[in-house]
């Protein structure tokens, strides 16, 4: 008698069990995870936590997760991939009443070949690619294309002139980083054209380096250029060199070397971090002409003060194409603006969609709108 | 020359030791004006504040090295000492082997201020090569990742990390970054977009700029700017009675405040002389 | 051949890692964290030819007694003096080095007391010059010279005070308004030129993994 009214007593005091517990593979991972999901317990303001449990095949259960009211998600992980697992979520209300969920059907880890959330970052590239190697095609079957002046690429002929009638050197820092950075690959490529003519009017050329990978290319650039004008027998080894792998060390060394040699023309184009302003407010006591270029936003008001001519991020990837004029190049820099213009086109669509999609009864635009971001 | 155009062409080296005396001076006759604390430096101490005492830790990762010490080394004292102050445990780390030195001076210093001990209240992970391969490795788990501590000590063996299996078991990490590897291109990019990790960081004045946006994504818990989100930091904790230590930052910050009040100065004079000049001609 | 196999080894690379970022899978994982693992080592062996152009550079400037040559000559005494501490006396005071096996180092003179005596000190001092040469770059550039530059030189005002506490201390709206300067019109410049740089950047790659551009290999492109 006893018995049947406590199990009563505990039958009423037992909160809502959790409802519709589903279970998949985590998607866009590389397996050990399975991501469980409920609807959560009608008691669930009452409840003091869920219990998640794991059931393997053979019956074995485990109990994975203990998580707060309120949460109707757990992701599951560590588990071994092509073995099904159940589960249970326990709907516990203070430390010992447990209302038990139906199992969920069987779900099994694996790991995915391909993130469904990248897919916009694949259309994107595809697109933009597809774009770039249209206009690359258009170029090379020789059509004209505009592009505008760069008053800072300009001015490396008058650069170069000056350096050559003043019979001092130029100065060129392709940045600090490595090769890796597109920055410092592009100042490289810009590099190459100035060598040229340096080469040709057999002008002082100085390139310190602080990243030894990009010294090593940097000294074989600055030798081929000088060789395909044809005066290998003006290029000296020395005028490329290592100087410091130490951010200051290296800003310290250039310093110097600016206050030293008072170049008539300095460069500073590449990646650049807090060592810019000391570079480019030393290299103005010289009264050297000043030219710089980054993709670096944030150094960019210390070089638009204190140098005279300032390449603004792409600008300093355009570079190689605006020097050396040569179409297949161009035709890329026309690819870009196309792309510019279909973002310009998304942001506007976006805002439009997402301004819409507040309205009540069109919240669907949302998912388009979602579609847009990056995961 | 005249006047006017003298306040135009003030030589480079009288700029400079006038600098040197306005950010000197305020070092022996301290104003402490700070008063107001950003929204983002309240947001970083809340996070704090919400972690639970003695049970799973803040992790702070110092991405800095001695360059950058002056700014970016008090967040780290006061960050410690808001933990150590409520009891939450912190794990440390380096992403900049340069910061090993900098997270054993900090440690040294605060913990035996609250009485914590190494291995049960907080632990010390150091520097790991590959700092992409660190931090992925520790979402799947930290272990794994550090077998053993700077001091290589099994992590096991330490009870602050019994239970702390991946980033799921870290309430919330702090980056205190001053450039590469640090928080905008690893943390964010890493950690918070791929095991959705409530991040915070402190960084530098200067870089503080490009963090705002990842504010405002939501992506960054809370941010302390430079010098002046240091002083905040500790000006809130001194606030809340956690600490009666001493604040370089505020200090600072009036050699900061001066040097602004000193450049706006220069700048002032600069376009007196521009103006009377260009009527004159 | 010369310039074929560095392109095919790029367009390969290029590809792998481009497809790398699509795959979730734990083979993708493994190849993206070794391919960093070879970066490290290749950068490694790039030092050697970094060291060799020191002693070279500074080595021909010595012998050549050419102006300023005592500079280059402290340069290479401190690289051989800290090769020979970082090899022989060892990383600090504890780790084991060539010279002791044992717990402690005979000379007290480690890496670690050279980095805290002499590196950092020099790196911070180098750092700190910024206060000094933005105040002079201030005074030097900012101008009312036209109406761009009146606006350019109020919003610095603004902000220059508004960031600093003796702003509030002016007028308690003075951060609010520096704030504001920063996160809008400041913030949608930015991420104008960040479009701009981050299309310029897939380009480039591209036109690199592609072959377009090959002036970084040295030499012509097209």
């Amino acid at each position: 008698m006893m018995a049947v009214v406590l199990a009563v007593l505990v039958l009423v005091a037992l909160p809502a069990a959790p409802d519709e517990v589903r279970a998949v593979d985590t998607p866009n991972d590389d397996g050990g995870s399975i991501t469980v999901m409920w609807t959560l317990s009608a008691d669930d303001a009452a409840l003091s936590a869920y219990e998640v449990v794991r059931v393997a095949e053979d019956g074995d259960e485990e109990v994975v997760a203990v998580l707060p009211a309120g949460v109707s998600r757990c992701v599951d992980e560590g588990m071994p991939d092509g073995r099904a697992f159940r589960y249970r979520v326990n709907a516990v209300l203070g430390d010992t009443l447990r209302a038990t969920s139906a199992l969920s059907e069987p779900a099994v880890s694996r790991a995915q070949w391909f993130n469904t959330r990248r897919v916009n970052v694949l259309v994107a590239l595809l697109l933009f690619g597809a774009l770039i190697l249209y206009f690359i095609g258009t170029a090379r079957k020789g059509k004209k294309l505009f592009i505008r002046r760069i008053a800072g690429l300009d001015a490396v002929e008058e650069a170069v002139g000056r350096a050559t009638e003043m019979g001092r050197p130029i100065l060129y820092v392709p940045g600090l980083a490595a090769i890796s950075q597109i920055s410092t690959i592009a100042s490289l490529n810009i590099l190459s054209e100035i060598a040229k003519k340096t080469a040709t009017y057999a002008s002082d050329l100085l390139v310190p380096n602080r990243d030894p990978i990009v010294y090593t290319v940097a000294s074989e650039m600055v030798k081929e250029a000088y060789a395909e004008v044809g005066r290998p027998d003006v290029f000296r080894k020395e005028s490329v060199f290592f100087v410091s792998e130490d951010q200051f060390a290296f800003a310290a060394a250039v310093n110097g070397i600016m206050v030293r040699e008072k170049p008539a023309t300095i460069c500073l184009i590449g990646m650049f971090w807090a060592e810019s302003l000391i570079l480019a407010e030393t290299g103005a006591t010289t009264g050297a002409i000043q030219i710089a270029g980054t993709d670096q936003i944030s150094q960019l008001p210390f070089f638009v003060t204190a140098c005279d001519y300032t390449l603004i991020g792409e600008e300093l990837y355009a570079a190689s194409a605006y020097l050396a004029r040569d179409p297949l190049l161009l035709g890329s820099l026309k690819g870009q603006d196309w792309g510019k213009l279909v973002i310009l086109l998304i942001l506007v669509v976006g805002s439009g969609l997402l301004l819409v999609s507040g309205v009540k009864g069109l919240e669907f635009f949302r998912a388009i709108y979602e579609f847009f971001s990056v995961a | 020359m005249n006047f006017a155009e003298r306040l135009g062409r003030i030589d480079r080296r009288i700029v400079f030791a006038f600098i040197a005396v306005v950010v000197i001076v305020p070092f022996f006759l301290p104003l402490s004006i700070l008063s107001r604390v950003s929204p983002e430096a309240q947001r970083l101490f809340d996070a704090v504040e919400d972690i639970r005492p003695n049970d799973k830790p803040l992790l702070i990762s110092i991405d800095f090295d001695p360059q950058s010490m002056p700014e970016i080394y008090p967040m780290l004292e006061a960050l410690l000492r808001h933990a150590f102050a409520r009891d939450v445990p912190v794990v440390v780390m380096a992403l900049w082997v340069t910061g090993v030195g900098l997270g054993e001076l900090a440690l040294n210093q605060v913990a035996p201020e609250y009485g914590k001990e190494y291995g049960r209240d907080y632990a010390f992970l150091g520097w790991k090569p590959g700092f992409a391969a660190v931090v992925l490795g520790m979402g799947r788990s930290i272990p794994e990742t550090y077998p053993t501590d700077q001091y290589d000590t099994p992590l096991d063996e330490l009870p602050v990390m019994q239970g702390v299996r991946n980033y799921d078991d870290i309430p919330l990490a702090i980056s205190l970054s001053a450039g590469d590897p640090g928080v905008m291109t690893v943390w964010i990019p890493y950690v918070q977009a791929r095991f959705g990790q409530d991040l915070g960081a402190g960084v530098t004045a200067v870089s503080a700029a490009d963090a705002y946006p990842f504010l405002q994504s939501g992506q960054l818990t809370g941010l302390l700017a430079g010098m002046k989100g240091a002083a905040e930091y500790e000006f809130l904790i001194a606030e809340a009675g956690y600490t009666e230590a001493a604040t370089p930052a505020i200090q600072a910050m009036d050699s900061q405040s001066m040097a602004h009040l000193a450049i706006i100065l220069l700048i002032v004079l600069g376009n007196a002389s521009f103006i009377l000049t260009r009527k004159r001609k | 051949m010369k310039q074929a196999l560095p392109r095919l080894l790029c367009l390969v690379a290029g590809v792998v890692m481009i497809v790398q970022f699509f795959v979730p899978h734990g083979v993708s994982e493994t190849l993206f964290s070794e391919s960093l693992r070879w970066v490290r080592i290749i950068s490694a062996f790039a030092l050697i030819l970094g060291v060799r152009s020191i002693i070279a550079h500074h080595g021909t400037r010595v012998r050549r007694r050419t102006a300023g040559w005592v500079y280059s000559a402290v340069t290479l005494t401190a690289m051989v003096v800290s090769t020979f501490i970082g090899l022989f006396v060892g990383k600090d005071a504890n780790t084991p080095s060539l010279l002791a096996s044992g717990a402690q180092t005979p000379i007290p003179l480690h890496m670690q007391l050279l980095y805290e005596n002499i590196m950092a000190p020099l790196g911070a001092t180098m750092f700190s010059i910024l206060a000094f040469y933005m105040a002079s770059a201030a005074y030097r550039a900012f101008r009312a010279r036209n109406k761009e530059a009146t606006l350019l030189l109020v919003a610095a005002f603004i902000v220059m005070i508004g960031m600093v506490p003796i702003g509030a201390a002016i007028w308690t709206k003075f951060p609010d308004v520096a704030q504001w300067l920063l996160n809008v019109p400041n913030m949608a410049a930015k991420r104008g030129i960040w479009f701009g740089i981050a299309l310029g950047m897939i380009a480039t790659s591209l036109k690199i993994i592609l072959g377009i551009e090959r002036g970084w290999l040295g030499g012509g492109r097209g």
